[in-house]
């Protein structure tokens, strides 16, 4: 073995590089290859900076700047000087873009701050341009970009927005019972002997012509002669303590927003007494608007109330809790609290941030270096059920908004885990494309799990957020120079590896290759992954990755490092199997299902032995049919036709127009459809029974034979009834 | 907005009606007319759907038909002719809580009344119409009405009438925003209720014409098509009534119609013989005035107190100092 494969194998496997052969990383300013492209942001336009809008709906209070500014354009930018608007405002835009880092402003005050620095002395057009595009903006917000406060301002700002229009309708409820409520007592007042006084009716009439009447006498008029009915005193204290109660309610969102769980859970615990004796106060409310409460029934129930808790959908209409917590500074004290408030359900929607998903525990001290806290509370949080789970990354916010909506709008516990991007270990990587690699990567995979979606996982689990779902690896067109100057293009995958490599606690897991090229010794990391190496490795994984000068280096890869790679694939294979995708249990099932498919074309295609199959096979489906319409035929069938010897009549066919009745009700009668039939036959004469048939508007009554023989004048009645036989 | 548990009690506690419930007093009408069939019918659809009689309101113009809400116990409005429709707008606009039913006739509705009548149709409120059409004035003893046949003699039209008669399906289906649009006819009383009762459950302006008989001065009028089946022509669809087996074999003219497809409803308006029955046109889209207009504002004393003031102030003259 040379030299050189000696000290990369040696690398591999215990991770030191001992001699010139492999170069360490520190200080090379390298990055992966696939990140050459992004070394300044703000040349592009993507989804930041964005604009938390103050007016809109939970789902769509926040918006891109780019998608504001390319509505906007589309408005504005046609005609002949279309391209010198969308120039201006696209210049605009970017130098927004630019100022916008770690500031936060508004969008209406920002624009105007970088038209007045971009000066109309320099293009006199400049100012038309900008003002007809601000115009057709139409909303305005605070403009946020990517950074440490993103994740707490987004879902707050959601948050904020959803709770804003919930308080709106509870107060517009609870004002309008109070209103009916109210309107009770003062009906009751009215027409009590305080409401029919002199100096009530005096006050009730107003200022104009009060003299021409004379109150004394119409108040002595009113208490003699009208309604005096009042409501008992039971009732009207339980009208004014139902006031009472409703108007004790506050809902100041600001009063719901905690930064710790256990803080937020005493709150809950404080606060229930109140919630439930509004919640009680509503529905007393409702009974006694519609005049339906009974105390005899209802006392004993609304006594009890809400001991046993209220029902999840009575907890919605108050107001939900906003917990922001920082992952790195939960104490186990906060832990316990976080997981008792996701397995209780209440109405908390819990933030918890992370800075960090790859912490690492320093050498020596009984960790494994890599210590990946990260993911665990969301996952944990799906073994739960009924908790509203949403993991991503700070980068990939404004795409899961509607998802934050929907968490804030679920009736139960919701938790966002957001990966910030910010741990202070990436040197100058803006936190949008840390946090981007994460979700890249598989190192912090995107899902949402949303209980009330649908009643199984393929219906309430998304991964579709993810790049290239999938695959193991999301993968990309890489295109490059080579020494001879030759355009080489290949395609690489983002793995774990390239997303460790931009931090610099695992730069001691890489070395560079010095000669700057591949060899056959060396191969990619997915296809590392792939082998099962034993003893010693023929070949080194490696990655490329660039440096400052965007030349391509060679890295290779340790064998802890490479360990770490695999374990996040295994993670990542566990959620692809929930989001159905290559999903063992149906793996295996299609897996049989094709084999047992096989088996039978196979048997099929065996010659036949024995007796042909019967011809008839061809003609049984038309036998089938006809049974089948006889059957049909059968169904809808009469029941057995009446005997035209005896009365009846065609109750169904009956218009309600009384004509039987008349003649006789004993003999004629409605059943419960208000429809005639012959209640009893005997009850009246043939004579009867004819007039009727005769005078039935729609000739539904047969009056059958005569019954009784000795009825005079039997023959001309037989005569007049037989049309209706 | 209700919590679960008011919810629930008040609909524990419901009392089960029967149909004897909603029935008032003994209709006056005379025996043989065609209200008595209609009268069967809404009875039927109150106590099928258990519509609560204090939140249920008949409201009706003038004539033989606008007795009906006498006949009904539960709420009622006996108004003035030709205004049942604008004052069942203002019961629907002030009580979105109550089930709101219009009962006019064919001179009610399509004479006096015809202008509130297009334009309730535009309004589109969530209501039940029921325009008895029986083609005579009979509660003034026989003059001719907007629908009545040409060449009918009447106290009015001795020399029989000149005009065609009006066709108030045409003219329904002509208005925007019109939503449902159904006909029916007093002597198939299984049709009559299930189309009773696919208007009720229609959220918008259900239009019914039900042609009916009248036995006092149109006796005769009906009886070629009372006597054939084959005047009749059923229309059928998954989302409109499904006729029974039974009145299958009777009725045989059927056509299959969507009741989306206004061009085709149109058509099927315009004809006379065969009578159509059955859903013409219902469109569910369209948006009901009392939602367009709805207001989170709550009335209280002081609020109109003070809308009513400034609207005095405009017309007060101030005297001069």
């Amino acid at each position: 073995m040379d030299a050189t494969r000696q000290a990369r194998v040696a690398f591999y496997l215990t991770g030191k590089r001992p001699g010139a052969e492999l170069e360490p990383v520190e200080g090379l300013d390298l990055r992966p290859a696939l990140l050459a492209r992004y070394r300044d942001l703000s040349t592009l336009r993507y989804d930041f900076p964005l604009v938390l809008l103050t007016d809109g709906e939970a789902d769509t209070c926040v918006r891109s700047l780019s998608g504001m500014v390319d509505d906007a354009l589309r408005q504005v930018a046609r005609g002949e000087d279309g391209e010198r608007v969308s120039k201006h405002v696209l210049r605009l835009e970017q130098a927004i873009r630019q100022a916008s880092r770690g500031k936060s402003r508004s969008l209406s005050a920002r624009w105007s701050e970088i038209a007045a620095e971009l000066g109309p002395e320099r293009d006199a057009l400049l100012p038309d341009s900008l003002d007809r595009a601000l115009e057709a903006l139409g909303s305005d917000g605070e403009v946020v970009d990517c950074d440490g406060e993103l994740p707490g301002r987004f879902v707050s700002h959601i948050w904020q927005t959803a709770q804003t229009k919930k308080a709106r309708r509870l107060h517009g409820e609870i004002a309008r019972l109070v209103h009916r409520v109210s309107n009770i007592l003062r009906a009751d007042l009215a027409r009590s002997e305080k409401g029919r006084s002199a100096d009530a009716l005096k006050a009730s009439l107003g200022g104009l012509d009060a003299d021409a009447f004379d109150f004394q006498a119409l108040s002595g008029v009113l208490s003699r002669t009208a309604n005096r009915t009042t409501i008992t005193a039971a009732r009207r204290s339980r009208l004014e303590q139902l006031i009472a109660a409703l108007q004790s309610y506050n809902f100041e969102p600001q009063a719901f927003r905690f930064t710790s769980c256990s803080e937020a859970l005493a709150a809950w615990r404080e606060r229930y007494p109140i919630l439930v004796g509004v919640a009680r106060a509503i529905a007393m409310a409702e009974l006694e608007i519609a005049g339906d409460y009974r105390e005899e029934r209802h006392d004993v129930f609304f006594d009890e109330y809400g001991a046993d808790g209220l029902s999840p959908d009575d907890i919605a209409l108050f107001a939900d809790y906003l917990v922001h917590v920082s992952a790195a500074d939960m104490d186990a004290g906060e832990q316990a609290a976080l997981m008792e408030i996701l397995s209780s359900g209440l109405p908390m929607k819990i933030l918890v941030q992370k800075d960090d998903i790859l912490a690492d525990s320093a050498p020596g001290q009984g960790g494994q270096g890599f210590a990946r806290s990260a993911p665990h509370f969301a996952h944990m949080a799906l073994g739960l059920n009924d908790v509203y789970v949403l993991q991503a990354p700070a980068s990939h916010l404004l795409r899961c908004s509607g998802r934050v909506a929907d968490g804030i709008a679920y009736a139960g516990t919701a938790l966002f885990s957001i990966f910030s991007g910010t741990n202070g270990f990436v040197g100058d990587y803006p936190p949008y494309l840390v946090a981007a690699a994460a979700a890249e990567s598989r190192a912090f995979p995107i899902f949402a799990y949303h209980p009330s979606a649908g009643p199984d996982w393929a219906s309430r689990f998304s991964l579709a957020t993810n790049p290239q779902p999938e695959a193991d690896w999301p993968e990309h067109q890489f295109d490059y120079e080579d020494a001879e100057r030759h355009r080489v293009s290949e395609t690489v995958a983002f793995t774990f590896v390239d997303f460790a490599a931009l931090d610099e606690r695992y730069a001691r897991h890489l070395a560079r290759v010095p000669s700057n090229g591949r060899d056959d010794a060396m191969m990619p990391i997915p296809k590392a992954l792939a082998v099962e190496v034993e003893g010693q490795p023929e070949q080194v994984p490696c990655t490329l990755m660039v440096d400052d000068q965007d030349r391509l280096q060679t890295v290779l890869v340790d064998e802890r490092l490479m360990r770490e790679t695999r374990r996040c694939r295994q993670a990542w294979h566990s959620i692809q199997e929930l989001g159905g995708i290559h999903n063992s249990y149906a793996e295996r099932t299609l897996a049989e299902e094709r084999k047992a498919r096989e088996e039978a074309v196979q048997e099929l295609a065996e010659p036949a032995t024995g007796t042909a199959p019967a011809p008839a096979a061809a003609t049984q489906p038309e036998d089938a049919g006809a049974e089948a319409g006889q059957e049909a035929a059968a169904a809808i069938e009469p029941e057995a036709e009446p005997s035209p010897d005896e009365a009846y009549i065609e109750t169904p066919r009956c218009t309600t127009c009384n004509e039987c009745t008349q003649i006789n009700d004993k003999m004629f009668a409605y059943n419960e459809n208000q429809q005639a039939y012959i209640a009893d036959v005997d009850a009246g004469t043939y004579a009867q029974l004819v007039e009727a048939a005769e005078s039935c508007q729609v000739a539904i009554i047969h009056p059958g034979k005569p019954r009784n023989p000795d009825e005079p004048g039997l023959e001309e009645l037989v005569r007049r009834a037989e049309p209706f036989v | 907005m209700a919590t679960a548990a008011s919810h629930c009690l008040l609909r524990l506690y419901e009392e089960r009606h029967e149909l004897e419930d909603y029935q008032s007093g003994v209709p006056r009408w005379c025996t043989g007319c065609g209200d008595n069939a209609i009268l069967a019918a809404v009875q039927r659809l109150c106590r099928d759907e258990q519509l609560r009689p204090e939140k249920t309101v008949f409201i009706s113009g003038i004539g033989c038909s606008s007795r009906f809400p006498h006949y009904m116990k539960t709420y009622g409005f006996h108004g003035i002719h030709g205004r049942a429709l604008p004052v069942a707008e203002g019961v629907r606009m002030a009580r979105k809580d109550l089930h709101v039913f219009v009962n006019t006739g064919d001179g009610d509705c399509c004479s006096i009344g015809a202008a509130h009548w297009v334009h309730a149709i535009r309004y589109n409120m969530n209501m039940t119409v029921f325009l008895h059409d029986n083609q005579i004035y009979g509660l003034t003893k026989m003059q001719a009405s907007p629908t009545s046949p040409r060449g009918l003699r009447s106290n009015t039209t001795p020399r029989g009438s000149f005009l065609e008669a009006m066709q108030p399906l045409t003219v329904t289906l002509g208005v925007q925003n019109v939503s449902f649009v159904a006909q029916a006819v007093d002597w198939i009383p299984e049709l009559l209720y299930d189309i009773v009762s696919a208007a009720y459950r229609h959220r918008g302006f259900s239009f019914i014409r039900i042609v009916q008989r009248c036995p006092e001065w149109l006796p005769s009028l009906f009886e070629p098509w009372l006597h054939d089946p084959e005047r009749v022509r059923l229309l059928h669809h998954e989302d409109g009534i499904q006729v029974s087996p039974a009145l299958a074999r009777v009725y045989r003219n059927q056509e299959h119609h969507n009741p989306v497809d206004i061009d085709r409803a149109r058509e099927i308006a315009s004809c006379i013989d065969p009578i159509p029955v059955g859903i013409l046109y219902r469109n569910p889209q369209v948006p009901c005035y009392e939602d367009l207009r709805a207001t989170d504002h709550l009335r209280t004393t002081e609020f109109i107190k003070n809308g009513l003031e400034a609207e005095f102030d405009k017309f007060t003259v101030w005297p001069s100092a």
